[in-house]
């Protein structure tokens, strides 16, 4: 029911490409035919809908076909990839998962039956509706991980609208909100999805070169990592329209550096939260910060700064945590914006602000000056405690070329004190080899203990 | 005794860091009257907790000594460890004594 539509769409096209995995393409036919696959063998292994399924895949042909037979079925989802597999027994015992499916390297599916009983209130909730349910986990970077609970009938409403057939690529990974968006949008289009076995950037630009891949939908710090690597020029990457990037603040010279580079591609900011789904959303320019968010079944508000949203797609709640809503149903995201008419320029976390003696920093804005100054690789910027000034702003940076660290350190801060308010200007600042990356390419901005 | 003329030494080092970024009317001098915070002291809240990473670092770098200067212990006192480069001296050689060195 809930996945009619694509059904239709599956049908009306069954040669076209619908997802090219390990160098080799699946049809829409293929993906039909494995659903309808599934579709009789969930009923054999006598998976009962409404029972929460744990899906250990990443994207691959079964592992989606899989996904929709088991959404198909009205089973409660909750996908999980590679990425957490140090926390795979912490997440299945949170979301009291009661049959588990495999997909490995081969795209062979195991069983097994991890047996939890399965009574929260949310998913009684999801079974009186007769709904499909999903369920995603937090990246929890400033705690426990938060197990979040959709109706993926709410979810799925949006993609019944058909918009562009472009292939793309999946970068996001396939527990993730916005790897799940890519998913569906391609699927409600008849697109082509071209996954990867990892996302260096040499491996992700030879996939677009390959495949001529038209959507490039990444995070901020993987399009860093690609003007770094130089792998832009070293592959063909002529057939990208669009460049997507979200789920962190992007600073703003990358984002020039990636307009000047890619002329005729459109660079969109996508905004979304695992909470209440992926808005619709238009950026003023290329080059530019400022975004409108929104489209239909979403309200944005802001209140004392932070941006609220109310979303027909929002989620049930958390299993393992309180609700986020306010009284009225806004989902406070924690996001600190500036509202210019129309356009909003979203500043990150209100939990990644330094508050250095009551003055508030945006560790962005320090980033995106240090980026500037010549040998510079990449820098994060973060608070650490301090009794004085409540935190002090730190930076580790990475270097081109080996340079005398005092000196350098020297150069940053003169640098930093010339177009910066002195608060802002890093105390301590460290040099460092490499960056810490979340899986899921994002920067992680606590110091490693 | 020797103890505490090395670290008034790295405390000097300290300094010279710190002057070189700060504008000319607000450099210290390298001496153990100097002030740093408080009346008749130059540096401001910023200017104090910079001079106190790069003590820290200075520390770490010459001596080997790992020491949080700025934390609740040093807060606590009533007579602030950070009034003049002499007690900062102080505080650490008595820091060092107590046999601290994270």
């Amino acid at each position: 029911m809930v996945i009619d539509f694509l059904r239709q769409v599956f049908a009306e096209r069954p040669q076209r490409t619908a997802v090219v995995w390990h160098e080799r393409q699946y049809s829409y036919a293929h993906l039909l035919s494995r659903l309808d696959h599934w579709r009789t063998r969930l009923a054999r292994e006598k998976v009962a809908p409404g029972s929460v399924t744990v899906l250990e895949a990443d994207f691959s042909p079964e592992a989606i076909a899989l996904l929709l037979a088991l959404i198909e079925h009205g089973t409660i989802v909750v996908p999980l990839t590679p990425a957490v597999e140090t926390r795979k027994e912490e997440f299945i015992e949170t979301a009291r998962g009661e049959v588990g499916f495999r997909v490995d390297g081969a795209d062979e599916v195991q069983v097994c039956r991890p047996a939890f009983v399965s009574d929260h209130p949310l998913y009684d909730e999801l079974r009186r509706r007769g709904h499909p349910g999903l369920v995603l986990f937090s990246s929890g970077t400033t705690g426990r991980s938060k197990a979040i609970v959709h109706d993926v009938s709410h979810l799925l409403r949006k993609y019944t609208t058909r918009r562009h057939d472009f292939t793309t690529l999946a970068f996001l990974l396939f527990d993730h909100i916005a790897g799940i968006d890519t998913l569906f949008y391609v699927l409600a289009n008849g697109s082509c999805l071209v996954t990867v076995p990892d996302r260096s950037p040499d491996t992700v630009c030879r996939a677009v070169e390959r495949y001529r891949v038209e959507v490039l939908p990444v995070s901020a710090t993987f399009l860093h990592l690609l003007l770094l690597s130089g792998a832009h020029e070293r592959y063909d990457l002529s057939s990208l329209r669009y460049i997507a990037y979200g789920s962190e603040v992007m600073p703003e010279s990358t984002l020039k550096r990636c307009a000047e580079l890619f002329p005729g591609v459109t660079i969109l900011q996508k905004y979304g939260t695992t909470e209440v789904g992926t808005l619709r959303s238009k950026s003023e320019s290329s080059d530019s910060p400022w975004v409108k968010i929104g489209g239909e079944g979403f309200r944005t508000r802001v209140v004392d700064g932070i941006l609220q949203i109310k979303a027909h797609s929002a989620m049930l709640g958390y299993l393992n945590a309180p609700s986020p809503f306010t009284e009225d149903g806004w989902f406070i995201t924690g996001d600190r914006v500036e509202v210019r008419g129309e356009y909003m320029r979203i500043h990150g976390r209100d939990s990644d602000l330094i508050n250095v003696g009551g003055e508030k920093v945006f560790p962005t804005e320090v980033e995106d000056l240090i980026l500037q100054l010549d040998n510079v690789a990449d820098v994060t910027v973060y608070g650490e405690a301090n009794p004085i000034t409540g935190n002090i702003v730190c930076a580790d940076v990475s270097l081109v070329r080996p340079e005398n660290e005092q000196e350098f350190v020297a150069r940053l801060k003169r640098f930093c004190r010339e177009h910066l308010q002195p608060y802002k200007v890093p105390i301590r600042v460290s040099i460092v080899d490499r960056h810490r990356f979340s899986q899921r390419f994002k920067k992680l901005r606590r110091r490693q203990d | 005794m020797g103890q505490e003329i090395d670290i008034v030494k790295i405390l000097y080092a300290a300094i010279d860091d710190l002057n070189l970024q700060l504008p000319p009317e607000q450099q210290l001098e390298k001496s153990t009257a100097t002030v740093l915070f408080g009346d008749g002291g130059r540096l401001d809240s910023l200017g104090l907790v910079t001079f106190i990473v790069a003590a820290e670092q200075k520390l770490t770098e010459s001596a080997g000594i790992s020491l949080t200067l700025a934390d609740e212990k040093a807060m606590s006192r009533r007579n602030s460890p950070f009034r003049t480069v002499g007690t900062l001296a102080a505080y650490i050689g008595e820091r060092l004594a107590e046999g601290e060195n994270e």
